[in-house]
């Protein structure tokens, strides 16, 4: 049951965030032909994900890789903190209508470089909880290394429907510093993220 | 949509919130920095919106000044004069603002301010070093009491050491990263933090790890991490984790020092992306308020130049005839009262031009109903102006002098005389009076027309001056022929009863005494006297018959019988009476008679001594000539809603002479060395007494013509439908001319 709150509490999160979406999209959109995409430019790559039920509650567990590019790396050694956002949703397909979204859930994670101990901290907002590291290497591992993350509550699947699941991550531009933000919406350098992963709900 | 008050409103919000946007971008507050995105993209589409907006206008201005519309050129001038009143002053503070952007945020950054935070970041960290050197020879202390402890007593080994030592948190990890056992003073974190793996590999490598955690809440920990020795020299060894908290002095200093760095490294990095978007910022309101002006230009452009296009169309309208058009009032200021004064004016003048328009109405009804009374006159009405110039005439003028004066409106009598001779008499004889300028003059004038002699009572009266008609005078007339002809009848039947009366009395007494003169003495003369009185008493019975043989002609002329009327066909009649004349006489006759004559009303022995008085006098007429020719035409007519059967009877003879036209038809009026003169006027009397009219007239192709018109019977309308029937009948016969 508490996963299921948590579930709709992100629902409506997603709700808010995706009404201002559409203008960012837009700008997004006009802003495209600026940044032509390259095979093996910096960005984000989800190696592996799945879900595993264990006990009443559907866990996530992923493999993810960051590469930053270096206007990322400069602004995180000048002490930038950089939000990533990683994007979990759950829904069944209808061949008759658009899908139907069973659950969605929105985790935020910030990466910054402590100047006086010199290590980086990684830090969950959805928790809280924080956690450094000496090396980027090290930080960026614990980043993607995501285990027994709930999602779902079991009892919200039902049973003779097939589910799939997909996720992403990107760089939240708009945690930026204001000054920046206009910069690294027309720079492909600040454009990071992940294309959907999808696989289906193992029951 | 983009009228009125609701855009300015709009606009000047956006315009004030991009204002609010740039103070918060200065002070970077986190309300700001949540919306900054949000308010680019508004103001953003407010530029748009704007430049759109513009675009139109600039648009509808071009086409308008194109075409010349009114007030479009003011307009175009005003705009221009806002545009440059706006853009001078704000290029110039945007020329400066951007320079002491550039400078005022140069000026933020320091070398030696940067030196001096690097150096005292370096100053902490040194001082950290000297309190981490001494937890690492701590915890290497402790290391050494855990080497024997077996994983399952390590719990309680580790809260005894910890009681001992300054540690907040202490963890015993397997080889493997495990945790074997924890004890710490904060229970709210129930899982210690495990150290990294690049720790981990550290410490597998041999050395021990000693450094600085920044943990949340709780401030700055030195992180120790050392290897418990073995008790098995082969078995991989356990590793001791000790955190221990820097004194809150310490802790915030640290974290002054660490902020501050962090700050203005952060802010060194973003320096140029401030500048950037700074100058955004600057550059979005400068375009915002500028293009608001450009819009706002427009907008009281056309506010003010509203009311002078108004003023432009409505005296175009004014000219255009409209005077019924009222403009809208602007406002109270100059303007106003203009537009309000003009609106004034076209009330005026539409109320003068609809009195005009009345009294001309009156002036024109006036007008008709005396032209009605003109034309309804019997009398002829002429005015003409002191040069003769006719200006009105009436039909019953045209109809009096044979003249169509309609055509001669305006020209003067001059012309009438000279293309119709016949009113000579009657334009000289008013000449005189005119040129004379008489108040009121009367003449009976004698005109020879084409309808005979005519007799005019004229009565002239000066007219007074009127502004655009130079005095003149009217002149009214009546024909009185028909009414002296009637005095002049009503005179010679008297004369005829008398002379009946009077004269046939005596005649027989006379008669009688002359035949008993001779019977009585012719026997008893001798041979010569009896000669004598045989003679005269034969003359005298000879000559007393003749004036009896007069005098009942006379009396046939003055009696007024009783008429026997009855329905006839003239056709018939004509036809019954021409046939007793062919054969007589060597004469062409041409009978042209209309086979639909209705029948007339009248007396069949009467209308009979017409038609015979009538040929008679015709073949009197042409006794002389070889080629005589007699043509009676007979047709019904229809003139002014009066039906009537017309009877002309023409010959070609010598004519009538002018001088008789006008007395053609009175008794004792011949040209004939015999006859008693009665003929014609008997003629005359018929025709009048069957309610007719008759006319007699030298026709231009020659000879003589006499008209009759007789009045139809009203109750026998297109009896007859048969052809037109033209007999031409030429006949040789005796001269019979007796009249």
């Amino acid at each position: 049951m508490v996963f299921s709150t948590l579930a709709c509490k992100n629902n409506k999160q997603e709700r808010t965030r995706g009404r201002r979406f559409p203008w960012l999209a837009m700008v997004a959109l006009c802003l495209v032909p600026l940044a032509p995409a390259r095979a093996s430019n910096p960005a984000f790559q989800i190696d592996h994900a799945g879900t595993t039920l264990d006990g009443d509650v559907y866990h996530l567990n992923a493999n993810i890789s960051y590469r930053f590019s270096q206007d990322a790396l400069e602004a995180l050694r000048n002490g930038v903190p950089l939000t990533i956002q990683l994007d979990i949703q759950v829904y069944h397909q209808r061949w008759w209508w658009w899908d139907k979204d069973l659950a969605s859930l929105v985790q935020r994670y910030q990466l910054q470089y402590h100047a006086l101990t010199k290590r980086y901290i990684v830090r969950n907002l959805n928790s809280g909880g924080q956690h450094s590291y000496s090396t980027l290497g090290g930080a960026l591992h614990a980043l993607g290394d995501i285990r027994k993350l709930p999602i779902l509550d079991k009892n919200l699947v039902s049973a003779d429907t097939s589910y799939k699941v997909r996720a992403r991550v990107h760089l939240d531009i708009e945690a930026l510093p204001a000054p920046l933000r206009p910069l690294a919406y027309i720079s492909s350098g600040w454009r990071l993220g992940s294309k959907w992963y999808t696989w289906s709900l193992k029951r | 949509m983009f009228s009125g008050k609701t855009p300015v409103l709009l606009l000047l919000a956006l315009l004030l919130a991009s204002l609010y946007l740039m103070s918060g971008a200065t002070h970077n507050s986190a309300l700001f920095s949540r919306l900054y995105s949000v308010l680019l993209g508004i103001n953003g589409l407010a530029i748009v919106l704007l430049v759109a907006l513009i675009g139109k206008h600039m648009y509808r201005l071009v086409q308008q000044y194109r075409g010349h519309v009114a007030g479009s050129r003011l307009t175009a001038r005003l705009v221009i004069m806002f545009i440059v009143l706006a853009v001078t002053p704000v290029s110039v503070v945007y020329y400066f603002s951007l320079d002491f952007l550039q400078r005022g945020i140069d000026s933020w950054f320091d070398v030696r301010v940067e030196k001096a935070l690097d150096d005292s970041l370096e100053l902490s960290r040194t001082s950290l070093d000297v309190r981490m050197r001494e937890l690492l020879r701590q915890t290497r202390q402790m290391s050494p009491q855990l080497a024997n402890t077996p994983d399952s007593m390590a719990a309680l080994a580790l809260n005894d050491i910890r009681s001992d030592s300054d540690a907040t948190e202490l963890t015993l990890f397997s080889p493997n990263g495990r945790i074997i056992a924890s004890s710490g003073t904060d229970t709210s974190s129930i899982v210690p933090a495990r150290p990294d793996d690049a720790t981990m590999l550290q410490l597998r490598q041999g050395s021990d790890y000693v450094g600085l955690d920044p943990i949340r809440d709780s401030g700055l920990h030195v992180r120790v991490a050392v290897r418990v020795p073995s008790p098995n020299p082969v078995g991989e060894s356990r590793v001791l984790q000790a955190l221990y908290p820097v004194t809150d002095r310490m802790n915030t200093l640290a974290n002054s020092v660490q902020a501050a760095y962090a700050q203005y490294k952060e802010l060194a990095y973003l320096r140029k992306p401030l500048k950037y978007s700074f100058i955004l910022t600057l550059s979005l309101v400068l375009l915002l308020s500028l293009l608001t002006a450009v819009w706002a230009a427009f907008f009281s452009a056309r506010r003010l130049v509203a009311p002078i296009t108004d003023l432009a169309e409505g005296t175009r309208a004014v000219a255009a005839g409209n005077y019924d058009k009222r403009l809208p009032l602007p406002g109270k200021d100059e303007l106003g009262f203009l537009v309000r004064s003009f609106n004034e004016m076209t009330h005026k003048i539409a109320l003068a031009r609809d009195a005009a328009a009345r009294s001309q109405q009156q002036a024109e009804a006036q007008h008709a109903y005396l032209e009605a009374v003109l034309v309804r006159l019997s009398s002829g009405v002429l005015t003409i102006d002191r040069n003769q110039v006719l200006h009105t005439s009436n039909p019953a003028a045209d109809q009096i002098l044979g003249v169509d004066l309609g055509a001669f409106v305006g020209r003067g009598l001059d012309e009438v005389r000279r293309e119709h001779p016949h009113t000579r008499h009657f334009i000289d004889a008013i000449a005189p009076h005119v040129v004379e300028g008489e108040q009121e003059w009367r003449d009976e004038i004698i005109l020879f027309g084409a309808g005979g002699r005519q007799v005019l009572m004229c009565r002239g009266t000066l007219l007074p001056d009127v502004a655009d008609v130079s005095a003149g005078h009217v002149i009214v007339f009546d024909d009185i022929t028909a009414l002296i002809q009637a005095q002049r009848d009503a005179a010679w039947g008297e004369v005829a009863r008398r002379l009946a009366h009077e004269i046939k009395n005596p005649l027989t007494p006379i008669q009688l005494s002359a035949e008993r003169l001779r019977h009585k003495y012719l026997g008893k003369m001798d041979e010569k006297d009896a000669d004598v009185l045989d003679r005269s008493t034969h003359t005298i019975v000879q000559q007393v018959e003749a004036m009896k043989e007069m005098v009942k002609a006379f009396s046939e002329y003055a009696r007024m019988p009783r008429l026997d009327l009855e329905p006839i066909d003239l056709n018939a009649v004509i036809n019954e009476v021409l046939d007793l004349y062919r054969g007589e006489r060597s004469v062409k006759y041409l009978v042209n008679l209309d086979a639909k004559m209705p029948r007339v009303e009248g007396d069949i022995g009467r209308l009979r001594q017409l038609l015979h008085n009538l040929i008679k006098n015709a073949l009197e007429a042409m006794e002389s000539r070889g080629d005589a020719r007699l043509s009676v035409t007979t047709r019904c007519m229809e003139e002014a809603s009066c039906r009537f059967v017309e009877v002309r009877v023409q010959d070609n003879g010598p004519g009538i002479p002018g001088e008789m036209l006008g007395q053609l038809f009175e008794p004792y009026v011949t040209t004939k060395p015999k006859g008693t003169g009665l003929g014609l006027a008997i003629v005359k009397k018929i025709v009048e007494e069957h309610g007719g009219l008759l006319w007699a007239e030298n026709p231009p192709s020659g000879g003589a013509l006499v008209v009759i018109r007789l009045p139809v019977l009203t109750s026998n309308r297109g009896d007859d439908e048969s052809d037109l029937t033209l007999a031409l009948v030429n006949h040789k016969g005796n001269d019979d001319a007796a009249a």
